[in-house]
């Protein structure tokens, strides 16, 4: 029991059930089952989202990717225009997407690597620059997703959603990757001393490449899923993902310096973080005390969490 | 009367404004509008919008210049460097749609003391020497308040859907809605933040949906009806009447629903052609009419009847817009005046 406890991405998931208990205490137990429905629907963007970040941030200080916003703006907003509502081109829209978020990968890096920009200033710079493509390309005109896309994203088991389904098998993989994958070693030691890494023959930069272009690659996933999901790309649709996907790497447990991750925490802070503004919103706060009580709580989990694993 | 006031009483069939050249009393004069923001389709048709009809008004004559620039980072200290630039630049008149009511009005004295006319609409600015056409946010909210109250008069459970928290315009259109629920037979059960956006308002109201009893009606602030629909119709709960904010995608559902179950609701906003009012309310003080300082812009509302007729004007994905002409501008100043 102490040993499960001491798992930093225990108190995500104890936070989230808290949650979710105290916003049944207000409905009196009725629509459990809508509700956790809801949460696993809407905990997978940022659980995808999440798990490229948290690859990002894991590579150690300054490693951040602040372009997922744009990312997801720009491949949700041209694929849905390249698909143009026709059902045949659903693949061939993905396809769109993900390459989308390929393109993006490797600006960001490009900026990185040749250039020497920091991480924070290059993927912010690039941000702007796959915002405005996005504007550029299609004025902000929300283009309907094909109907068995529209279907595939917004339905599901019962009891399972489609979207978590997606979200969870690629959690599966970034943790098989992470934890024994010898892709997942590199990471890790270049987060825990980038010199030490590549005097020990880890191929620094290849790997850094990588971890960029898999943050950009799976924050087009997530945008491509969202305008599906709400019925079209808005210019703004990612915004709120840019500290969601930040908040759930700190939340779940790893550490924002880098060098020490973990994935389940993942979506125990993607499911945490929709059931806190469920819980919050059913108790009829105003938006000044929600966010105040929004920013006590995740400071108060991420104590937890760090105390919990400096002492592991 | 100014000249072209007695011109236009002349042309019997006159209906586009834009066909009435040589209005020789504007027709050196250049004007510029200073936009703070470009990132969503609302902005995107109102630059639009300005273009066609200022546009138009360019190359028939009406003015000399009608220039459209946009910051592009939604700061107030940008658009007050862009004002300044202005004034060197030498407009006669800048129409302004401002990041702040307040931020911008060292850099809007300034202009007027340099003899050039400052129209702010939208986004108002309060310094005294410039117009402002302001939206009444509040009257937005009672208007829909309004509608449901007609629609059940018994009264019910409204959620509402507000806009980006902190923002002036959520706490207006907000304080309209309370002020008349107060004094109806609703109740607000349910108040959750969509910022405006469709997607954000159907996380929060997938959320916050469980705990609430049934729901008569959904009070909104535009950008948020569909996202709203779409949460509600995941559950097996019964559609509410939800009040629509003109976006296209919202008029698509609502005429999918009314061909299918006779579904009935109501839909206002601004149109973002309210810049083309702004730029005919600069022409004519350029002009020399006599305009008060304080204008309101009107609502564009689509009702049941007009449903089909306003989505097959409403470009895909957009939203649905009017553009003003110099008598629309001329009927908004006078009543005023």
């Amino acid at each position: 029991m102490t040993g499960f406890l001491q798992r930093p991405w225990i108190w995500a998931y104890l936070a989230a059930a808290a949650a979710f208990i105290a916003t049944m205490y207000v409905s009196g137990g009725q629509g459990a089952g809508s509700l956790a429905y809801a949460a696993l629907t809407f905990a997978a963007f940022a659980a995808i989202v999440g798990v490229g970040q948290m690859f990002v941030i894991t590579l150690g200080p300054g490693n951040v990717d602040l372009s997922i916003p744009a990312t997801m703006t720009l491949a949700g907003t041209l694929a849905l225009k390249f698909m143009a509502t026709d059902s045949s081109l659903i693949l061939p829209g993905l396809g769109i997407a993900l390459g989308v978020g390929l393109i993006c990968g490797i600006v960001n890096f490009a900026l990185i690597l040749l250039l020497r920009i920091p991480p924070i200033i290059a993927t912010l710079a690039a941000s702007f620059l796959f915002q405005s493509v996005a504007i550029w390309s299609n004025r902000g005109l929300r283009i309907k997703p094909p109907a068995p896309l529209a279907d595939f994203s917004t339905g599901g088991l019962p009891g399972l959603p489609n979207l978590a389904l997606v979200a969870i098998l690629i959690a599966i993989a970034a943790w098989v990757l992470l934890e024994r994958g010898l892709a997942g070693r590199w990471i890790l030691a270049i987060g825990q001393n980038a010199r030490a890494a590549q005097l020990s023959g880890v191929p620094v930069n290849a790997v850094r490449f990588g971890v960029y272009v898999g943050s950009a690659v799976l924050a087009a996933l997530t945008g491509f899923l969202l305008a599906s999901f709400s019925g079209g790309a808005n210019l703004n649709m990612g915004t709120e993902y840019m500290l969601m996907s930040i908040a759930v790497v700190v939340i779940g447990g790893s550490s924002i310096g880098g060098g020490s991750s973990n994935v389940p925490g993942i979506w125990g802070a993607s499911l945490f973080m929709f059931l806190i503004v469920s819980m919050l919103n059913s108790y009829g706060l105003g938006a000044g005390v929600r966010l105040i009580l929004t920013g006590c709580i995740i400071v108060t989990v991420v104590a937890f969490a760090s105390k919990r694993s400096h002492s592991a | 009367m100014s000249r072209h006031t007695m011109l236009m009483g002349a042309v019997a069939t006159f209906a586009l404004c834009a066909a009435a050249p040589g209005f020789a009393d504007t027709s050196g004069k250049r004007i510029a509008l200073s936009n703070n923001y470009a990132g969503n389709s609302w902005r995107q048709a109102m630059l639009e919008s300005w273009d066609k009809v200022a546009g138009a008004a360019v190359s028939d004559g009406v003015v000399a210049a009608a220039d459209a620039f946009t910051t592009s980072e939604n700061q107030a200290t940008e658009q007050a460097a862009q004002i300044q630039n202005m004034i060197l630049q030498g407009y006669d008149a800048i129409v302004i749609n401002a990041a702040s009511p307040t931020a911008v009005n060292g850099a809007v004295k300034e202009a007027c003391d340099a003899g050039i006319t400052v129209v702010s609409f939208d986004g108002i600015v309060t310094e005294p020497c410039a117009w402002r056409i302001a939206v009444d946010f509040k009257l937005m909210g009672r208007e829909q308040v309004k509608f449901l109250a007609a629609k059940y008069p018994e009264g019910g459970n409204l959620l509402e859907i507000r806009g980006l928290a902190g923002v002036f315009v959520d706490d207006e259109i907000s304080a309209g809605i309370h002020d008349e629920v107060s004094r109806s037979n609703f109740k607000i059960v349910g108040s959750v933040h969509g910022d405006w956006a469709q997607d954000v308002a159907q996380k929060a109201v997938a959320g916050i949906l469980p705990s609430l009893p049934e729901i008569t009606g959904v009070v909104t602030q535009g950008g948020d009806g569909y996202g709203t629909a779409q949460a509600i119709a995941a559950t097996d709960r019964p559609m509410p009447t939800i009040v629509m904010g003109n976006r296209q995608d919202e008029l698509a559902w609502w005429a999918e629903q009314k061909a299918a179950n006779g579904y009935e609701t109501t839909s206002l906003s601004i149109a973002p052609g309210v810049s083309t009012l702004a730029f005919w309310v600069a022409q004519q003080i350029l002009d020399g009419k006599e305009v008060p300082h304080d204008l309101t812009v009107p609502f564009l509302t689509i009702e049941q009847d007009g449903l089909e007729a306003a989505l097959e004007t409403t470009p895909m994905g957009s939203v649905s817009n009017v553009e003003y002409n110099l008598d629309d501008a001329l009927a908004v100043i006078d009543p005023a005046g």
